[in-house]
């Protein structure tokens, strides 16, 4: 599908190529192998991360079954994943619903904070409005090396948070970090893919937050079913 | 009841990729389209009332690219609690629009009712019950997978992420980019032999309206639907409004 190395000998060709038909058989058998591969790498990283998972994953129940809050964060594709794992966890599709806010929703407070004071700290800022020790602040960076991400994980762990880090690549300033708590990485170089799995961690350490929180509920709990 | 942890040695992931995988072909037609629709100066309106952070995924993805030197290209995020009123004002014909939600989604299915009547390409990325299958232009729908599974572990990250992959695959073929030539002629059998949807405009006197019908304003006669409604959806046919479809919104 990419360009044959001799076509600068016939410049003419890609703009007088007329069948679609080949490249929509391209298309699709591209789309196929990515998918594959995001399923390998998905799978493969749940497997390297399964007993990590289980830790977090305890550990976040206690704090919430103790009244804790969830902040979330990132940028660009991975403010919407923020987002979205923290509409995850308030509404849940099972279990119970738990505290969990994006950082990167309010955007007078968002323009507000880098406009006045930098781009660098408009995470760390409300975490220093918000965040009370006992919370946990989750953190999602597909180079691992975001400034404000990086930035708001010293704040929530000066104020005694749990911190979280979800990174790809080989983890940039995420790995080995004193400020990380737990840090998954997605181990690969495509954006993409390493968001893909991303997600599957979240929906994972999701569902084992809320299998902790059922094992501590009392036989008549609310909580009821799990979906 | 405890429900069982996600990861096994044998487990598999809460998505069924073999379901993904019978979109492939769906969202190569798809790409094409978008790519074509863009060459031609489209903006690309992205809608999900239920999921807003995909809705704003998707658009970042076309507007800021993760790969340094694709092309940015004009793609927004729509989050209004009159979305038809939004859309219809904003949209030009010959945009696109991507609706991503399940089939159960009223807000959805009533912008997919009037794209065609908009002038709009329409893309459609769902999971769960399938809507019908003419309620988009590229329906990218997995079957058997819950729409929230879907949505929370990464099935439709995976779907617009290969959309705008694939999208700017195809420029890199822009002798493929021309749209193929369409029917122009006045009278033309192929059209004139089924009815078109259209949204009422505005209602006249003499038992016709104004609708716009492909993103154009056209006169009908309404004699047969009796007196119609801005915002309604009528089939016409031959210039004649056969069939009410929708009340007005």
């Amino acid at each position: 599908m990419t360009a044959e190395p001799t076509n600068f000998l016939y410049p003419f060709i890609d703009s007088e190529e007329r069948d679609s038909e080949s490249l929509l058989v391209d298309l699709a058998a591209s789309a196929r192998a990515k998918m594959a591969q995001s399923r390998r790498l998905q799978l493969a990283t749940l497997k390297e991360w399964e007993p990590v998972i289980a830790a977090l994953g305890a550990d976040m129940a206690s704090r919430f079954a103790a009244g804790g809050r969830l902040y979330t964060f990132g940028n660009g594709g991975s403010a919407t994943d923020a987002e979205m794992t923290a509409q995850m966890f308030r509404h849940p599709i099972g279990g119970r619903p738990l505290p969990a806010w994006p950082l990167v929703d309010d955007r007078a407070v968002l323009t507000a904070l880098a406009n006045d004071v930098g781009f660098e700290l408009v995470f760390s800022r409300q975490l220093i409005a918000h965040a009370r020790s006992g919370d946990m602040a989750m953190g999602l960076s597909t180079s691992g090396n975001s400034e404000n991400v990086m930035k708001a994980f010293a704040e929530a762990k000066h104020r005694g948070l749990l911190t979280i880090g979800l990174a790809g690549y080989a983890g940039g300033a995420m790995a080995n970090n004193d400020t990380v708590d737990f840090c998954l990485v997605v181990h690969s170089d495509s954006v993409h893919r390493i968001q893909e799995s991303q997600d599957a961690l979240v929906f994972e350490l999701w569902s084992v937050v809320q299998r902790n929180l059922m094992a501590q509920s009392t036989p008549n709990g609310r909580e009821g079913s799990f979906q | 009841m405890v429900p069982n942890p996600v990861v096994s040695a044998e487990r598999e992931l809460p998505i069924d990729f073999s379901a993904l995988e019978s979109v492939s072909d769906n969202l190569a037609a798809a790409a094409l389209a978008l790519a074509r629709r863009f060459a031609a100066g489209a903006t690309m309106w992205c809608v999900s009332p239920s999921w807003p952070a995909h809705g704003r995924h998707v658009a970042v993805e076309f507007v800021h690219p993760v790969i340094m030197g694709k092309r940015a290209l004009p793609a927004i995020f729509v989050d209004d609690d009159d979305l038809l009123a939004s859309l219809r004002l904003l949209a030009r014909p010959g945009d696109i629009v991507v609706a991503l939600g399940p089939a159960s989604d009223e807000t959805i299915a009533s912008l997919l009712r009037r794209t065609d009547a908009w002038g709009l390409t329409s893309v459609c990325i769902g999971a769960g019950p399938h809507p019908p299958t003419s309620s988009a232009d590229h329906l990218l729908w997995v079957d058997g997978v819950d729409s929230d599974i879907a949505g929370s572990s990464g099935g439709y990250v995976l779907l617009y992420h290969l959309l705008w992959e694939l999208v700017h695959v195809v420029f890199e073929h822009p002798g493929l980019l021309a749209e193929p030539a369409a029917c122009t002629d006045e009278v033309c059998i192929t059209c004139s032999d089924e009815g078109r949807v259209v949204e009422v405009v505005s209602v006249l006197e003499d038992d016709t309206a104004v609708v716009l019908a492909g993103g154009k304003a056209e006169t009908i006669d309404t004699t047969l639907v009796g007196r119609p409604g801005p915002g309604d959806l009528l089939l016409v046919h031959a210039g004649t409004a056969i069939s009410s479809l929708e009340g007005r919104v």
